[in-house]
């Protein structure tokens, strides 16, 4: 079990070790999240107007703002290393290669199963790159409080959730239209759909439940950190009370697209 | 002889089309066992449920006589269809890909490679190659590992003369070599060099199957020619053993009834004065089998 475990890895391994496209979009999704959170950083800390020799916006990138304030701004570039989950799994349905897999031993489920996992460990790898930029940001700007605690940290936990549940939409996506492009396609239409509807939902028809669905679930695990200051305590508790439904509703989608990926690829001719 | 693979009823519809109406056959060992049918026959579909791509809609199928598996179809060398091989990656490494899916050794990539003339290029790209290299890289893959049962798909797709000559010694030498080989080919004339047994297919439905002799039960006359061809055709047609007389140009094609041979029939013509130029025992090819009993009302 071990050594078959290992075995797919392996295999895995070698379809990317040597594909230029990968390891591009690899390095574009590590650089850009730092970087797009320096040009905010840069943007907060020089371009706004000051009060008391402060940003109107308070220090979001200092301990503990930093914790939400990273996470929102990466939150703002899931389609990164989503392109890299379209690409690669769409791959394997251009070459036929998904076919090929089976035809040469695997299982179905072997074959999705390690498809979640790389998914998985996406999501694993840019959370633990986000924390980091977290901490050096937290670090290099004026520090209030070094000692984070659960209630800065789980920012953290939600957007490995807010991630991992945008990157299971794109797998769904990329399974059921099997073409880059098109998934791509439709994964960035759907993102402004879904805005569409929230904001009039929301605004215009004061509907409560947009607010649940697919993406906004999980958007809405991480609000919107600058001028926090100006937030009434009412609005605060708000989210505080709704957060942990968000949460739940979240991660039941995930576990919904695993569900339906897996039993799509293993019922359905390939 | 015991069976490698066993059909049991298998159907399979495409919403109201039906690809596959209770196919039932067996593949036994050894055999080069020829799928045979026209386009459009069931021949792919019914390969793609053995190797597990496409679900059965009804009945079901054994593998070396037991419930099919992933570790079956490690021991089976398939090429379905098309070549299937990551493009930016080079034939060594795809097929160190095929290597660790089927638990083979990596040492044995140099050889498939120089089987099928590719090693010159191993290192090549997938998407550099033409499609004969392609077919020729899927073949490759197929036999690494020696797998003792090979499925091929039009095997042969893609290929020059020389590139299918070539192929279909491969296929007479692995045979030789006691694999058991099931190919799909609509290239009768390929099949008739080198199946044992075949199944013949249309419009899904399983028309006939078992060893080539029995499944196509092949027509077979003796071509005769002499100066006086009239003369000829006069003495044969009085011979009881003759079923009927056909004229074919300068030869007539004597179709006989059971145990009427060459000898038997040189012996006559000369007892009766007429010296035979052309002598000859003729078998209807596969083709011509094929067309028989494919053709409506022709099963």
């Amino acid at each position: 079990m071990r050594s078959e475990f290992f075995n797919t890895l392996k295999v895995e391994w070698l379809k990317v070790r040597n594909y230029r496209t990968f390891w591009i979009l690899l390095v574009v999704t590590a650089a850009c999240m730092p970087a797009f959170n320096y040009v905010i950083y840069d943007f907060t800390d020089n371009s706004l107007p000051k009060f008391n020799g402060q940003s109107i916006l308070g220090n979001p990138f200092s301990f503990p703002a930093v914790w939400r304030t990273v996470p929102y701004n990466s939150g703002l570039l899931v389609f990164l290393p989503a392109i890299l989950v379209i690409t690669l799994f769409t791959n394997e349905f251009s070459f036929r290669t998904h076919r090929q897999n089976i035809i040469d031993g695997w299982s179905r489920s072997r074959f999705i199963h390690i498809k979640l996992l790389e998914v998985l460990a996406l999501t694993i790898g840019v959370t633990i790159l986000v924390a980091l930029t977290c901490v050096c940001f937290g670090f290099l700007t004026k520090t209030l409080s070094v000692r984070p605690h659960w209630n800065d940290v789980r920012f953290i936990f939600y957007f490995f959730v807010e991630l991992l549940n945008y990157l299971m939409i794109a797998l769904l996506i990329a399974l059921l239209v099997r073409r880059a492009g098109l998934s791509m396609g439709i994964f960035f239409l759907y993102m402004i759909i879904e805005q569409f509807v929230v904001v009039i939902g929301r605004n215009k028809y004061k509907k409560d439940w947009v607010d649940y669905l697919p993406e906004e679930v999980t958007d809405r695990l991480i609000p919107q950190p600058f001028g926090r200051q100006m937030m009434t305590s009412a609005q605060i508790s708000l989210w505080e009370n709704h957060v942990a439904l968000y949460l739940s509703i979240g991660i039941l989608y995930v576990l919904l697209y695993i569900f339906f990926i897996r039993w799509k690829f293993r019922k359905t001719d390939l | 002889m015991s069976a490698i693979l066993s059909l049991d009823k298998i159907s399979k519809h495409f919403g109201s089309v039906k690809a596959l109406r209770e196919v039932s056959f067996e593949v036994p060992e050894g055999s080069v066992f020829g799928i045979l049918g026209p386009n459009g026959s069931g021949k792919t579909t019914l390969l793609g449920i053995v190797t597990d791509v496409l679900r059965a809609s009804g009945g079901h199928f054994l593998w070396f006589g037991q419930k099919p598996s992933g570790d079956h179809r490690k021991q089976i060398g398939s090429l379905l269809e098309t070549p299937n091989f990551y493009h930016y990656l080079s034939a060594r490494r795809n097929l160190e890909i095929t290597a660790v899916i089927k638990d083979k050794p990596k040492g044995d990539i140099d050889r498939v490679l120089k089987l099928l003339k590719l090693y010159e290029r191993r290192d090549s790209k997938f998407q550099t190659y033409s499609l004969g290299m392609k077919q020729r890289l899927a073949i490759a893959g197929c036999l690494l590992g020696n797998p003792p049962v090979l499925v091929f798909d039009e095997p042969t797709n893609g290929l020059d003369p020389s590139g299918i000559a070539e192929i279909r010694e491969l296929i007479i030498e692995l045979s030789q070599q006691g694999k058991t080989i099931i190919l799909a080919s609509h290239l009768l004339a390929e099949v008739e060099k080198v199946c044992t047994h075949v199944a013949i297919l249309q419009q899904g439905v399983l028309i006939r199957s078992g060893s080539v002799a029995s499944a196509l039960n092949q027509e077979e006359w003796l071509e005769v020619s002499a100066t006086d061809l009239q003369a000829l055709h006069s003495l044969l047609s009085r011979l009881d053993k003759v079923e009927k007389i056909l004229p074919a140009g300068e030869f007539l094609r004597v179709f006989p009834k059971e145990g009427l041979t060459t000898v038997m029939l040189n012996r006559l013509c000369f007892e009766n004065g007429i010296i035979l130029s052309h002598l000859r025992l003729k078998k209807s090819s596969l083709e011509t089998a094929f067309i028989e009993l494919t053709k409506p009302g022709g099963n």
